[in-house]
């Protein structure tokens, strides 16, 4: 008669390779699981879900001429094919943005800036009147930030300058909430370009007060 | 020479790799926190590597990556999985230099400049660096990392290993 099979651990034994291999996908398993949870608790962790870089960033971008500082600083009609439709952004100079700021049109609230840059860089300077608008944290500044596009009709989006894309991102969510692309203007040369033509910047909250030529 | 000089020796090296242990841990942890705490940024800087289009995949990596580091130095400082988390990161490092490599070699080609000349951001928590300098800083952290799955220094560790020997689900005896 068989004897019935009986139930023993086997022991295997494993290198020293093999067991510091198998910690260290141990380590990586429980890693990745701490860090996802981390990002989630965390206040600026990020959406994962969320495409920070939407394919409208790669648009080509189409300088617009000045046309006068009299009711309108700058028609964008008058930009190749600035008829509002196409999806090309429209970029303004130094010198345009200057003249936009100098118009009575700002404090009327038909021009505003827009700073897309993070709180941490709009406090130590911005654009004075300009409105912040991280586009990473956009239902943070939504708010704010949308009646006053709504009612303006050129709104000069910035950032810091150079090869910086948090501008176009701004705009691009803008565009995306239903504010007309041909109010949207991008000033590529940013804060970096503001401060060089010696503009004033405000530090600390939209309309401080606290005015100064440099950036803290 | 004295009888004891091995002893001595060993003590020596075991001191010196868990002096390793904790500058390994705490640089870790340093480079994780400064890329935890602005994750927009740190995602900005991967994004320039072209790794993928697909929007979900890089965000997992600008999300995980920092708090992985913080995660790694913690058990590096603690004395956790010390050789797993060695091995970890040595992959981990060698991974992002090659990567790093990579990058520095397209600026060098589009800006004919002298390849130790190209200096940017390679979003390792350092800022703008000069690539020979940030390569030779990385292999250095990866023969440090490297070091740890020695077996060395175990002195004031919490759990030097996780993995003490397997046990492989019971399978029937065939006596």
């Amino acid at each position: 008669m068989k004897e019935p099979l009986r139930q023993t651990p086997v022991k295997i034994r494993q290198g020293p390779v093999g067991k510091v291999l198998r910690e260290a996908v141990l380590v990586a398993v429980a890693g990745v699981v701490f860090a996802l949870f981390a990002n989630q608790i965390s206040p600026r962790g990020l959406t994962l879900t969320r495409n920070y870089f939407p394919d409208g960033i790669d648009k080509a971008i189409l300088p617009v001429t000045a046309t006068g500082t009299n009711t309108t600083a700058l028609s964008p009609e008058s930009a190749p094919g600035g008829s509002g439709k196409q999806e090309a952004w429209q970029s303004i100079d130094g010198h345009q943005a200057v003249q936009l700021f100098h118009n009575s049109h700002l404090k009327q609230g038909a021009i505003v800036f827009v700073d897309a840059r993070d709180e941490e860089h709009y406090i130590a300077g911005h654009v004075p009147g300009a409105y912040e608008f991280d586009p990473y944290h956009p239902e943070k500044y939504f708010p704010t930030v949308l009646p006053a596009c709504r009612a303006a009709e050129q709104i000069v989006v910035y950032c810091n300058g150079g090869d910086c894309e948090d501008s176009k991102s701004a705009a691009l969510l803008l565009r995306e909430v239903g504010i007309a692309n041909r109010k949207l203007f991008l000033y590529e040369d940013g804060i970096t370009g503001w401060t060089s033509n010696h503009q004033p910047v405000e530090t600390g909250a939209r309309n401080s007060g606290n005015l100064s030529i440099t950036i803290q | 020479m004295t009888d004891d000089y091995p002893i001595r020796r060993v003590a020596f090296v075991n001191l010196f790799t868990v002096l390793i242990r904790w500058l390994l841990g705490a640089i870790f942890l340093y480079l994780g926190l400064t890329k935890a705490l602005h994750p927009v940024e740190f995602l900005k800087l991967l994004r320039q590597y072209d790794l993928t289009r697909d929007a979900l995949l890089l965000n997992f990596l600008a999300a995980g990556l920092p708090w992985f580091e913080i995660f790694c130095g913690v058990l590096l400082w603690a004395g956790v999985a010390v050789r797993g988390t060695a091995v970890a990161l040595s992959l981990m490092l060698l991974t992002f230099s090659l990567l790093v490599l990579h990058r520095a070699l397209q600026l060098h080609a589009a800006l004919h400049i002298p390849f130790c000349a190209v200096k940017f951001d390679c979003g390792c928590g350092t800022g703008e660096e000069f690539i020979c300098h940030k390569l030779a800083v990385n292999f250095l952290l990866t023969a440090l990392s490297a070091w740890l799955v020695s077996g060395r220094g175990k002195q004031f560790c919490v759990r030097y290993s996780l993995v003490r020997g397997s046990k492989l689900p019971r399978t029937p005896d065939l006596r």
